[in-house]
């Protein structure tokens, strides 16, 4: 109170102390005053009614002492601190303790009159209600700790969730892995088969190549050293021949990840024709069309092998009597209408088609759209996973390719695969060719020799001649049934069982005998996967010389021929 | 060297050849000692700073493990009086940094002869197996960090800049707030946790320095028997009851701390 409006008393003073005194013990907040000690000296009745006690009750405490426990540290702490620094503080939100034991919320101002020196000369502090703004502060409160606590568990889930897409993630790709090598695998096991078939014709040539220099040893013939050289020379081709096939297969089986690189397409189908033929059998041949100017294709290469393998392990099986495999590359472009009526995302563009296509069986509607399904086979137990044609497509949709089928019953399949073009021309990764083909040794005298394997044929011709048979040699079913059109004068067939060209050595013997009755026929076969077994037995006048032979067992097993 | 002093918001002043290092207690920051500090600056070299995660230190230092004990805080205290080269000085501490003190003083004994505790308790929490009276119980000492969890009286100067959205208007939080001893809520709950639940009545015994104990009258905080305790505890200590009543002699009663002072320097 200004000293000044004291001093100047009106007439309605009398009156208006009573007003005023009213007005202090009952202004609608809680008022008190303290000394400089800080012990209370008045305090209103509303504060008390408030607190439910008497206003005498208060006077000689200190404010702190009205505080539960927790706002007494807080108060000393802070805020008796800072109502000295300050001079006051406003609005600070504390409990007051009722005479019950129950709590008061309240608001608190509190300033304080200083002397000259600055030391405390009283304290005056308000006290204001403060029930729903304190209950609206808890609700502020407990909302922002929700939010809070809502912010933590989102973010711990959207870490719990990235963990375990991570992890996820790793697993699929493990398990890719392993499927993709299990398909290797497959293909491999049906590879085997094939070069098992070239291994012993291999072998068949170098033990015979050792088979000769040991007898010219023994007893030298004319010009040994001659004889000698030529052997060593075919028992070493023969040697590197399988080595080169063994690399292969193992180049094939090696585990490695997908490495996308630019590819082109013809050299690693030509480079591939050799293992390809291994696997179709001899009864089926393989015809490779390279298209002019072709695009490089951005593909595994490995994988891509493997998908080809398998589409000739799928070609094979639908054509068991033979048939003809064609694989061609060309360049492809898939405009918005074809590649809207895919059901992949798969961009309109350029693409490098790689189409195999047999003669076989084809497939009906209901197997084609089942033909890309893991485990989905058409064949026997025991004969195919049915993982071919959907690691085929994996491949293909990994590489963002595409691939289709086309098929008639009846007619043949055609698998069309569609590789990205690949733009950066600059190393075109080159799949080294296999070179080499057999071609026809040609001879004339009374055994028919018949046998694709151009050093095996060599060598066969080679003992018999020196043994003093007239030899006619054939590489093919075809060939054989020419020469025995032409020469009349042929006594015994020595053929291969398994012969490329779309006729094996049994179809060769049926058609010869069908000419000639009495026509003796002594096979050989290294590996001849269903042909030997189909029936089990073989027909009189007919023998089998299991590969590999020795030049001892070959001259017995044809003077026996001969002779029977 | 300058970064501690930053981090800590270092004021020095005065000039002597000893130097006073003034530590303020928990709730404040260094203006608590603006009536106290000055009176030394004719013989000693004042130095004032804020703990890690008061008044103007700097809030990103801290560190809730290193923090989580009066050790880290002790730590601290040396670190930057090393950086003043600091030797043979006096701490004056107040409240829970009187224990701060003692700790920084036994880590490293060539900093400080002389120690001034304001108001120290080296257990706030009494312990009846010793039958030691800290002045608070387990449950009243649970019942303040509760309450600070659920901080209705640091609402209105801690949640107003958020609720009026301070990013905007950052002047009107300042209109509203009370300026001193403002302190960011999380950190104030750590700080209060590790102070009263903190014990050090063990390293009392291992002070090299001769000690002043300054105990005011009806001291809510650090009770009479506390401040005979630790004068009782200290190898070398004077103990002083002051006139001054409650926490914070050095702001109630400002003279009579600095002729406590005065008189046993």
């Amino acid at each position: 109170m200004p000293s000044s409006e004291a001093s100047t008393p009106t007439p309605a003073t009398s009156t208006s102390n009573d007003q005023l005194l009213d007005l202090f013990e009952h202004a609608p907040c809680g008022y008190l005053t303290a000394g400089p000690d800080g012990r209370i000296d008045r305090a209103n009745r509303t504060l008390s009614d408030w607190l439910g006690v008497e206003p005498g009750q208060l006077v000689g405490r200190r404010f702190p002492e009205l505080l539960p426990i927790a706002g007494k540290i807080y108060y000393e702490t802070h805020f008796a601190p800072l109502l000295r620094m300050q001079g006051a503080f406003d609005e600070v939100a504390l409990d007051l303790r009722r005479g019950d034991g129950t709590v008061v919320p309240v608001l608190v101002n509190a300033r304080e009159r200083r002397s000259a020196d600055g030391r405390t000369v009283s304290l005056r502090i308000t006290v204001m209600r403060a029930r729903d703004r304190r209950r609206y502060e808890q609700e502020l409160l407990d909302a922002r700790r929700r939010a809070d606590a809502a912010t933590a568990e989102l973010r711990e889930l959207t870490h719990t969730l990235e963990t375990r897409v991570a992890e996820e993630l790793t697993q699929r790709q493990e398990a890719e892995n392993q499927l993709r090598q299990s398909q290797k695998m497959e293909a491999i096991g049906q590879l085997t088969g094939g070069v098992a078939h070239d291994f012993n014709n291999l072998l068949t040539v170098i033990l015979g190549g050792l088979e000769t220099i040991e007898r010219q040893l023994a007893t030298p013939g004319k010009d040994p050293l001659a004889r000698i050289g030529r052997a060593v020379a075919m028992a070493r081709q023969g040697a590197l021949r399988a080595a080169t096939l063994t690399a292969r297969l193992l180049a094939f089986a090696r585990r490695q990840p997908l490495q996308p690189k630019p590819i082109d397409a013809s050299r690693l189908v030509t480079g591939l024709a050799d293992l390809l033929q291994r696997t179709l059998g001899a009864t089926i041949a393989l015809e490779t069309v390279a298209g002019a100017g072709l695009w490089p294709a951005l593909a595994d290469a490995g994988e891509l092998e493997n998908a080809l393998v398998n589409l000739a392990v799928n070609a094979r099986d639908a054509m068991p009597e033979g048939g003809r495999l064609t694989i061609e590359t060309s360049n492809a472009c898939l405009d918005e209408d074809y590649v809207a009526g895919v059901p992949e995302p798969l961009p309109a563009g350029h693409y490098v088609l790689i189409a195999v296509s047999d003669t076989g069986c084809g497939m009906d509607q209901v197997a084609l759209q089942k033909a890309f399904e893991p485990f989905f086979t058409t064949k026997d137990v025991g004969k195919g996973t049915g993982l071919g044609l959907s690691q085929v497509y994996g491949f293909t949709r990994q590489s963002g390719g595409h691939v289709r089928i086309y098929s008639e019953p009846g007619h043949g399949t055609t698998v069309k695969l569609y590789l990205p073009r690949c733009l950066d021309t600059r190393c075109v990764d080159t799949v080294a060719p296999q070179p080499e083909n057999q071609a026809s040794p040609r001879g004339s005298e009374t055994v028919l020799l018949v046998e694709d394997h151009e050093d095996l044929l060599a060598y066969s011709v080679a003992v018999l001649r020196e043994l003093g048979y007239r030899v006619l040699a054939a590489p093919d079913a075809a060939a054989g049934l020419a020469l025995l059109g032409r020469e009349p004068e042929i006594d015994l067939l020595f053929t291969d069982m398994v012969l490329p060209g779309g006729v094996d050595g049994r179809q060769l013997a049926e058609e010869a005998r069908r000419d000639r009755p009495g026509l003796k026929v002594l096979f050989t076969s290294g590996y001849a996967r269903n042909a030997i077994l189909r029936n089990g037995r073989l027909e009189t006048g007919m023998d089998l010389l299991p590969k590999p032979f020795t030049g001892e067992a070959l001259a017995a097993r044809v003077r026996a021929a001969l002779d029977r | 060297m300058s970064d501690v002093l930053d981090r800590h918001h270092v004021h020095v002043s005065g000039h002597g050849a000893r130097t006073m290092v003034f530590a303020h207690g928990f709730g404040c920051d260094q203006n608590m000692w603006r009536w106290v500090a000055p009176a030394f600056e004719d013989r000693f070299r004042v130095v004032l700073f804020d703990h890690i995660g008061a008044g103007r230190s700097d809030l990103s230092a801290f560190d809730h493990e290193r923090h989580g004990s009066l050790e880290g805080y002790a730590q601290d205290v040396v670190a930057l009086c090393r950086a003043l080269d600091l030797r043979d000085g006096v701490f004056v501490g107040h409240s829970v940094s009187a224990m701060i003190g003692v700790l920084a003083a036994r880590q490293a004994p060539e900093l400080f002869a002389d120690m001034v505790l304001v108001g120290p308790s080296p257990r706030y929490i009494d312990d009846p197996a010793t039958d030691y009276v800290g002045g608070f119980s387990a449950e009243q000492i649970e019942e303040l960090l509760d309450f600070l969890d659920n901080n209705h009286m640091g609402w209105s100067q801690n949640m107003a800049p958020v609720i009026m959205g301070n990013g905007d208007r950052p002047e009107l939080a300042e209109e509203l707030t009370n300026s001193f001893c403002r302190t960011d809520p999380d950190i104030a709950r750590h700080f209060a946790r590790t102070t009263f639940r903190s014990d050090n009545r063990d390293d009392l015994a291992g002070l090299a320095a001769r000690a002043l104990v300054l105990q005011c009258t009806d001291d809510v905080i650090a009770p009479e028997s506390v401040g005979r305790y630790v004068h009782a505890r200290l190898p070398d200590s004077q103990l002083v009851l002051m006139q001054a009543t409650g926490h914070c002699p050095n702001l109630s009663a400002p003279a009579e701390t600095v002729a406590a002072i005065d008189a046993f320097l």
